[in-house]
């Protein structure tokens, strides 16, 4: 440890830090476009000049190290007119098409050039003029004049992506970042580049143009696109979904996540296909009905068939909530058949986030009790078993199983197949009741991703369930501004449901005597039966997650 | 000049670039000397020797030296440093030309001191004839095993390779020449780490100018206090001086250090062209700040005395400019090479070198504003002193320098150029100077 003076007060820090990671230690921000906590000091914006007393010159905050007595003065005249100097070199050739650009409202040349420039400029002539729409690969586009040359993503590529795809040519002022002779930017980490681009010069290619940034919400939440459950937003805006961004959690994506989630993960949520009410099969066809009646359907006909008639289906894709409570009502049925069906492609993983299992919540769904007591009640043994006839009533939440054709002949042989589900699939063309579940997007709930993280969910597209003021969602400017009467916010709501909510129903018709109010009720329930989430609560998890305890659940829920 | 000492880089010696020639007059003794000592008694003679580099920052050789790691578990490098991209700059020429066994005996007794397992010897790309003449020279070493495995009989080991630059003065700033090496973009490194720390390929490494190199084995030969006592005593030996401009006999000169500059120009140059008056001298290279004609009495070509006159040695490339020259228009050309040759990697340097050049471009092509002159010194400042290598630097002292001492050249241009010319700043500017 050594102390040191940042703008007049003492702070005692590890020896081992530059002076940028010591203020950042203690809540003092010193600007940066180039520095990044976790790719190599490239020192090259200079915009973090700081003074520090001995010496001579001003020094760059991000590559110096602090020592014991060292007196750094973030602030001072010098400092101050340094770093405007740097922001008028900086904007000497830049475009200044902020109206018109993806990144205003989250660039951190306009915030500083807000903050830390006198911001009238005394360049009078002609700009360099390089290239516009430059597509570096699938997923980002370049505008190479907007470029402040921080190599933020060219660092990322090569350090992060492990994948040297982008790179520098020319020199001075006519630098333009671009990829190698035959190369594109398509490593399956490529979007990162975007956020970490500090101005609008690197876009996403399907989010461009979309949306100003502050006329969307975001909602803190996790991808479900495989059992990593990276950290991200969910950005919405008119209760559309629009882009997903990544959150930093060091335990378990850092800032990253890849491309397949963010582009594969949230189209869904706002495709044509959703199923917007419950529907219930009559002469033939699936026909929209009220809540009640599906569910009293539901009720009526599963009361028809002896429990080991019966099996159910959980999904690795529901929350741990949702699991929880099919298992509970399997329970209360005295149904022993029940497991999931899981989604792994083998091989399709690597090194930084990218994990074989497909699904958000494998470990989540067989913790709360998803899996079968032996393998005579495992899943093949259930397709078996109805292949056989022996089973003949089947409940399958929140998981198209019919997309594999093996799976989908032996559904033709149930007498009565109840689907949760939120969009049109093929196995709702077997179901006799189809629950209008919500997605991850408009659900609360937690996940438990491959290491045993309990991850929590929230709603950021509202529904009829979720209001987004009374529920206290996300705001965005359009849904906060505004007379009751004309909030600008008029995207669709859905009538759908959480899963949980909808057991939670069906358990009510069946003579369960359930008490849940919300899904944080249902939690709580997990964590004071499920030793491995004992001591675990929605608070506890906050925003970062929480580990499952060590010695992982065997104990059968309790009906 | 009674105790002019003989040349000890350039010596009149016809046919000195033979092996069999340079051996003759005592090459390649040097290297034996030095093998039969212990490293660290190689490095004291340098040291005592107070040679200071001759690339440009005119650091001591000898103790940049001592920055080198004695215990690594890594191999150790060494640069020779043949990129010479200054402008007025061509003395490192001379030397491949006319001595190249001298430089590599110097780069041996480096690596042999240092514990140097590879030289690599980075010069200009467009030097094709001197890298030819030194990759001949380099081959007759290896002959002779003075390079190679196992040199001279000993069990010491060191290889020496010529890498070819591309064009970009940029390279010739150390960490960015260590870059280039390595196949990568010719952008300078952040320092620290130091290139003795982390260099070449992540190992120790030292860079030295040819002709500081060039200078090693003489120090061997007669000892560091011997050569510590030619020219001025805190910067000693003879300088390879490059003249060029308007003088009569332009060309690379070797003089002890501390010569008059005006006897470096009337003496040795031969005066200036047609007897005229000097305007201005450049003592360095292109990099160094300006003199005026009347500041050049009494100047010494060392450290010291350019120091006190507010410039600095730099690599000895004087460039003298006449009484008729339009000091303008060099600036403006010299601030386009500084323009063309900044990296782009740091934002100072990167924007403001081209708009120094933009302002200075309408200075002379459009009637002049005053207030460009103050802009124009303060784009300079602003520069300075805040980007990642000294290129920054370098840019903005020829503008300073001749903002302070030719101001009146700018002034006097105002209202000279015909009004369909005339530049009419927009309004916002007007109203801020106003
Ligand atoms: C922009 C720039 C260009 C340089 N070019 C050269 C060069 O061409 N040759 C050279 O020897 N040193 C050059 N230098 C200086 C080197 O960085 C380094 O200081 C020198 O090679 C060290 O050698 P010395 O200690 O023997 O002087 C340059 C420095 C800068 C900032
Ligand atoms: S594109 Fe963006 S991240 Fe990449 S160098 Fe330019 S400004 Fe930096
Ligand atoms: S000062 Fe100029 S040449 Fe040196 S690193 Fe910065 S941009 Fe490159």
């Amino acid at each position: 440890m050594v102390k040191i003076t940042i703008d007049g007060k003492q702070y005692e820090v590890e020896n081992n830090l530059t002076i940028i990671q010591a203020a950042k230690q203690n809540g003092i921000h010193i600007p940066h476009f180039c520095w990044h906590p976790h790719l190599s000091v490239s020192g090259n914006c200079r915009v973090c000049l700081v003074e520090v007393e001995k010496m001579p010159k001003l020094v760059i905050a991000c590559s110096t190290q602090v020592a014991e007595g060292m007196v750094v003065n973030t602030n001072s005249e010098r400092v101050v007119q340094a770093r405007n100097a740097v922001l008028e070199f900086i904007l000497i050739n830049h475009p200044l098409d902020c109206p018109i650009c993806d990144e205003a409202g989250e660039c951190k040349l306009q915030d500083y050039a807000y903050k830390y420039s006198v911001g009238q400029s005394r360049f009078d002539f002609e700009k360099v003029r390089k290239p516009k729409r430059v597509e570096l690969g699938p997923n980002v586009m370049l505008d190479t004049e907007r470029c402040i040359m921080c190599s933020r993503c060219i660092r990322f590529c090569d350090e992060v992506a492990k994948k040297p795809q982008l790179t520098f040519t020319q020199r001075g002022d006519h630098v333009e970042l671009t990829t190698f002779p035959g190369e594109q930017l398509d490593n399956p980490y490529s979007m990162n580049v975007i956020e970490l681009c500090p101005v609008g010069a690197l876009t996403s290619r399907d989010f461009r143009f979309k949306a100003r940034v502050w006329d969307m919400s975001s909602t803190d939440t996790v991808c479900v696109g495989c059992a990593r459950g990276c950290n991200m937003k969910m950005w919405v805006r008119n209760n559309e979904v629009l882009r997903l961004t990544p959150r930093n959690n060091p335990a378990v994506n850092d800032y990253w996540m890849c491309d397949y989630g963010r582009l594969n993960t949230f189209k869904h949520v706002n495709a044509a296909n959703r199923i917007k009410a419950p529907m219930v099969r009559k002469d033939g066809r699936l026909v929209e009905v009220g809540w009640d009646e599906a569910i009293a359907k539901v009720g009526f006909e599963l009361k028809n068939f002896k429990k080991n008639e019966i099996a159910a289906l959980g999904s690795a894709y529901s929350t741990n909530e949702d699991n929880y409570l099919l298992t509970k009502l399997m329970n209360h049925l005295g149904v022993k058949r029940i497991d999931f069906v899981p989604h792994i492609r083998k091989g399709e993983q690597d090194d930084l986030l990218i994990r074989e299992d497909k699904t958000p919540n494998s470990v989540g769904a067989r913790e709360v009790g998803v899996r079968p007591e032996s393998a005579e009640f495992g899943f093949a043994s259930i397709l078996n078993e109805i292949k056989a006839g022996n089973i003949k009533a089947l409940y399958v939440i929140d998981d198209d199983i019919a997309a594999d054709p093996v799976i989908a002949d032996a559904l033709l042989k149930l007498d009565f197949l109840v689907v949760h589900a939120s969009n049109e699939n093929e196995t709702i063309k077997f179901a006799d009741v189809v629950l209008a579940s919500s997605t991850y997007a408009e659900k609360y709930g937690t996940f438990t991703n491959f290491q045993g993280r309990v991850q929590r969910n929230k709603p950021a597209i509202s529904t009829l369930e979720h209001d987004r003021i009374l529920d206290g969602m996300a705001l965005s400017r359009l849904d906060k501004f505004g007379a009751p009467n004309d909030r600008w916010t008029t995207g669709l709501k859905r009538d759908t449901r959480a899963s949980w909510r909808i057991l939670n129903s069906i358990a009510a018709v069946m003579g369960a005597k359930w008490k849940y109010n919300s899904c944080e009720d249902v939690f709580n329930e997990i964590a004071s039966t499920i030793s491995s989430f004992k001591g675990l609560s929605f608070l506890k998890i906050g925003t970062g997650g929480a580990m499952l305890n060590k010695n992982k659940e065997t104990v059968t829920v309790k009906s | 000049m009674s105790d002019f000492p003989d040349k000890l880089l350039l010596p009149d010696i016809p046919n000195l670039h033979r092996i069999d020639v340079y051996e003759q007059h005592g090459g390649y003794a040097a290297i034996r000397k030095a093998l039969a000592m212990t490293t660290d008694a190689v490095i004291d003679e340098v040291k005592k020797s107070n040679l200071k580099g001759r690339g440009g920052a005119g650091f001591p050789t000898g103790l940049k030296w001592t920055f080198m790691p004695k215990q690594t578990s890594k191999p150790k490098y060494l640069c020779a440093n043949g990129d010479e991209g200054e402008p007025g700059t061509f003395k490192d020429r001379q030397i491949f030309e006319l001595n190249p066994h001298q430089f590599i005996e110097g780069c041996l007794i480096a690596s042999y001191a240092m514990g140097v397992r590879a030289t690599y010897v980075y010069i200009r790309g467009e030097y094709v004839k001197w890298i030819n003449i030194l990759q001949h020279a380099i081959d007759e070493a290896y002959a002779k095993n003075y390079i190679g495995n196992k040199i001279c009989g000993t069990n010491f080991s060191t290889d020496v390779y010529i890498v070819r630059g591309a064009g970009a003065y940029i390279c010739g700033e150390e960490s960015s020449l260590m870059n280039s090496i390595e196949g990568d973009r010719g952008y300078p490194r952040v320092k620290p780490p130091f290139p003795a720390q982390v260099g070449l390929w992540g190992c120790p490494t030292t860079i030295n100018n040819i002709e500081t190199l060039t200078n090693i084995p003489v120090i061997m030969n007669r000892g560091g206090d011997w050569y510590s006592k030619i020219g001025s005593s805190k910067h000693p030996g003879t300088l390879l001086y490059g003249i060029s401009g308007h003088v009569n006999k332009p060309g690379v000169y070797e003089l002890p250090t501390g010569v008059l500059l005006t006897d470096l120009i009337h003496k040795h140059a031969g005066g200036i062209h047609g007897g005229k008056k000097i305007k201005a001298v450049i003592p360095g290279g292109s990099s160094t700040m300006w003199l005026r004609g009347d500041e050049l009495e009494g100047v010494r070509m060392d450290a010291d005395s350019l120091k006190a006159a507010g410039t600095s040695i730099g690599t000895a490339g004087v460039i003298v400019m006449d009484e008729d020259t339009d000091v303008l228009k060099v600036l403006a050309r010299i601030t386009h090479f500084y323009h063309h040759e900044s990296c782009g990697q740091c934002t100072p340097c990167r924007e403001g070198c081209g708009w120094m050049e933009k302002i200075l471009k309408r200075f002379m092509s459009v009637d002049g504003n005053i207030e460009d002159i103050d802009l124009l010194l303060n784009v300079a400042n602003n520069i300075e002193g805040n980007t990642v290598c000294a290129l920054g630097d370098a840019a903005a002292w020829p503008v300073q320098s001749v903002i302070k001492k030719f101001r009146e050249e700018f002034e006097k241009r105002i209202g000279k150029i015909p009004a369909e010319n005339k530049y009419i700043p927009p309004p916002h500017l007007v109203a801020k100077s106003g």
